[in-house]
């Protein structure tokens, strides 16, 4: 489908949404669909179905995936597997959008500027977060509780689930909450070895990968027929993006105009009054500022981007960023710590790999077993991780040698074996960001300065994740196991979290319970940026559970007129 | 994950996510500067295969040693080999719009296998007779990286090995990545073999 851009009416709308991705396409369907006046703004392009290569062969592209133009414009972008030669234009052109880090903290923040944000590339797996996550300060001491709990956000998990179709298979587990799953994608028999092994010595949980991907029609979208590349769009829209979902129906609603290219710099704020006026941009192409006028103002551009928004929005009564009277904006920034994990091979079983097998787009997954209720409590860390990974035939290009027998070996193939970490990243206030004075994007935005590292608890995760990754291969049967126990450049999990948190405490936190900013009333920032730890759990769904919680709670209150 | 490990491993550094590209007909999205060549429907797994073709980055005697090289890494045996892939121009393409280090580095291992070549020779290795090539290549490709008085692994690995070893990631890289190299495979071209049937194993016995 094509959209077609309108140019921003004269008229004041009842919610401006900034940010079309995961969070800000939920945000409009929700509200366009409770009968307000929606104008969502996305600052890239729209995005058609036409620009889908998940079917074309890797050997049509000239580079073959090593094109010169992505290494050039997107240096940083490319450090994600998703940002590859076919899709590239997709994410943000890294000469365009610099932020600066300081020395010696790295730190990659990959992005995407066209509609539907990172919900065209995500990596869908789909995992709620439970009271072990929610209430992890009250249970070990560290931190802040959300101001949420399960119970709150239970039947918003349902509604996001129901509507987005998450496969999956129920397990009981009692730091992974079930869901309303569709039926699970099936196992491979080195992954059902290895559940089998692992529920026997350890007593651990081997399962399925929790995936937005349909595995049956639903919605009317049609089921995923495994061709494997996801990430460069699907021409049966069987794996959730916000584009031909969410968006889609705020536009059928009647009740949202959609406002592509439009960068958004700042928040308004009307004058003598503590309310929001609505939002300034910049239009991508032209370069003309226009403003938008709005009764309530909603951030979903992603956690650092609605932080950034704030922080140059300061005003004489907000001079540190508005809404900051806590100084907690930009503070507390998370995301998941990788690098620990292992990989080998099962000899016992069948090679041979099949070029023509089903490509499942989707792994399996080891649910947090460290400091759960039934554990106890670990001598040497705080908090756990969970492990990604799968098992299968696989063409062997490692081989020794070379000639006919290195061609014959290639085909023979290997029984490959692997789980990689994602570990809970800490909520610590020296991790952060603010505006790097220095730096200014393509469109004279004020970038940013982000300040992160991993601390010896995320080490210390990573280490046991490839201690305990390596003992559940072994059990699984595998031999030349490989572990590996680093721990990668903060970014590289792409689940940036917090800046923005959520809390009761107007003193320590941004927002309150609902998204809401304590501090100005008409203004919510519904994505990443409000969460007040980060679980090991991927993020996206209960982001947009929580986006779908707020909502209903803006809806009901403006239609009470208390907003 | 079956095809593509050659062209982009990171199994650890993210969702494990399958990848392949099946094949389908190009898409006829309008060209634009913000599309992607492949977003635009752009095919250009024919151009190598250009008639007039010059390497943009090699010399002449490099890309005729590289031919020779490709083809004894990955000979045509029932099935075509790196010399049909054209792998040697697919590298060349590649390496004239890499960094200078890159460049230098590839060069240096070729320039290696030549001045092994010449130490025990006295012949560039593209004019050796394919029986002395394949002592050399063998020499290098079998390498015994330990001590033979003390069994234990080297410090260093043997330097012949590395430069062998580059080489042929590169010539692999190329040729699997082309559509003989799909092939070769067995890829029969359609891009939906679904659904995944996962194992139908009795318990306990997947053989």
């Amino acid at each position: 489908m094509n959209y077609t851009v309108q140019e921003p009416l004269q008229q004041t709308y009842d919610a401006v949404v900034v940010g079309s991705g995961a969070t800000g396409g939920w945000a409009a369907k929700q509200l366009a669909e409770a009968g307000l006046k929606v104008a969502l703004l996305e600052a890239g392009r729209a995005v058609s179905p036409k620009e889908f290569t998940e079917h074309m062969p890797g050997y049509k592209l000239k580079y073959r995936d090593h094109s010169p133009e992505v290494v050039r414009t997107r240096p940083i972008q490319k450090q994600c597997y998703a940002c590859m030669e076919y899709n590239y234009e997709w994410f943000v052109n890294d000469l365009e959008n610099p932020y600066s880090t300081p020395a010696g903290k790295p730190f990659t923040w990959q992005r995407l500027r066209v509609l539907g944000g990172r919900s065209l590339v995500w990596g869908r797996q789909s995992y709620r977060l439970s009271d072990n996550d929610f209430k992890a300060a009250s249970r070990d001491g560290y931190g802040d509780d959300w101001p949420i709990s399960y119970a709150d956000l239970a039947p918003y998990y349902d509604i996001v689930e129901r509507y987005v179709g998450i496969s999956g298979a129920a397990e009981g587990n009692e730091m992974l909450p079930d869901g309303q799953f569709l039926p699970p994608m099936k196992m491979s028999c080195g992954e059902i070895q290895l559940r089998q092994r692992v529920k026997a010595q350890f007593g651990h949980t081997v399962t399925i990968g929790r995936t937005a991907i349909l595995t049956q029609n639903h919605n009317g979208r049609a089921a995923c027929h495994y061709c494997g590349p996801c990430e460069r769009g699907c021409s049966t829209f069987s794996y959730f993006s916000s584009p031909f979902t969410t968006v889609k129906d705020a536009m059928a609603s009647g009740n949202c105009t959609l406002i592509t290219n439009a960068v958004v710099s700042h928040v308004n704020m009307d004058d003598g009054a503590n309310t929001a006026r609505g939002v300034t941009y910049v239009d991508r192409l032209t370069r003309q500022v226009k403003e938008v006028r709005a009764k309530t103002v909603i951030l979903c551009a992603q956690a650092l981007e609605s932080t950034r928004i704030l922080l140059n929005s300061s005003t004489r009564e907000y001079p540190n960023g508005l809404a900051n009277s806590s100084g907690a904006l930009g503070r507390y920034l998370m995301d998941h710590v990788t690098g620990g994990g292992a990989t080998g091979h099962l000899p016992d079983f069948k090679t041979l790999p099949d070029a023509n097998e089903p490509q499942r787009p989707n792994g399996i997954y080891v649910p947090r077993f460290r400091n759960t209720p039934s554990s106890g409590k670990h001598s040497r860390f705080l908090r756990g991780y969970g492990f990604q990974g799968g098992a299968d035939a696989e063409f062997n290009f490692s081989v020794e040698g070379y000639g006919v027998t290195l061609k014959k070996a290639v085909k023979q193939g290997i029984y490959g074996i692997g789980l990689g970490a994602f570990g809970e990243s800490l909520a610590r206030w020296d991790n952060y960001c603010e505006i790097d004075r220095d730096l200014k994007d393509a469109w004279g935005i004020p970038a940013l300065r982000i300040s992160m590292t991993h601390g010896d608890n995320e080490a210390a995760l990573m280490d046991d994740a490839g201690a305990t990754a390596a003992e559940m291969l072994e059990a699984a049967g595998a031999k030349d196991i490989k572990m590996q126990a680093k721990v990668e450049m903060p970014g590289m999990a792409i689940h940036e979290l917090g800046t923005a948190r959520m809390g009761n405490d107007p003193k320590k936190s941004v927002l309150n319970a609902f998204n809401q900013a304590h501090d100005v009333k008409n203004m919510f920032v519904m994505d990443g940026a409000s969460f007040v730890s980060s679980a090991c759990q991927n993020p996206t769904l209960t982001m947009m559970a929580v986006t779908v919680r707020a909502c209903a709670n803006l809806i009901d209150r403006f239609h009470k007129s208390e907003i | 994950m079956k095809r593509r490990e050659l062209i982009r491993t990171g199994f650890l550094a993210g969702a494990a996510v399958a990848l392949r590209p099946p094949a389908g007909k190009a898409q006829n999205a309008a060209q634009s500067s913000e599309l992607t060549l492949a977003q635009s429907g752009v095919d250009a797994s024919k151009d190598l295969a250009a008639p007039g073709w010059k390497p943009l980055f090699l010399d002449e005697h490099q890309n005729e040693t590289l031919i020779v090289l490709s083809d004894l890494m990955i000979p045509a045996t029932d099935t075509p080999g790196a010399k049909e892939a054209l792998v040697n121009r697919y590298i060349d393409l590649v390496l004239a719009a890499e960094t200078p280090e890159t460049q230098r580095a590839f060069l240096n291992s070729l320039g290696y296998l030549d001045g092994e070549s010449m130490r025990r020779f006295k012949a560039a290795f593209r004019y050796l007779s394919r029986e002395d090539q394949d002592i050399l290549l063998h020499a290098l490709a079998y390498v015994v990286n330990e001590s033979r008085w003390t069994g234990e692994a080297n410090a260093k690995p043997d330097v012949g090995h590395v430069h062998f070893e580059a080489l042929k990631q590169r010539i692999m890289t190329a040729y699997y990545s082309s559509q003989i190299g799909e092939k070769e495979l067995g890829w029969d071209g359609a891009f939906a073999h679904g659904p995944y049937a996962g194992c139908d194993h009795p318990e306990g016995n997947h053989k």
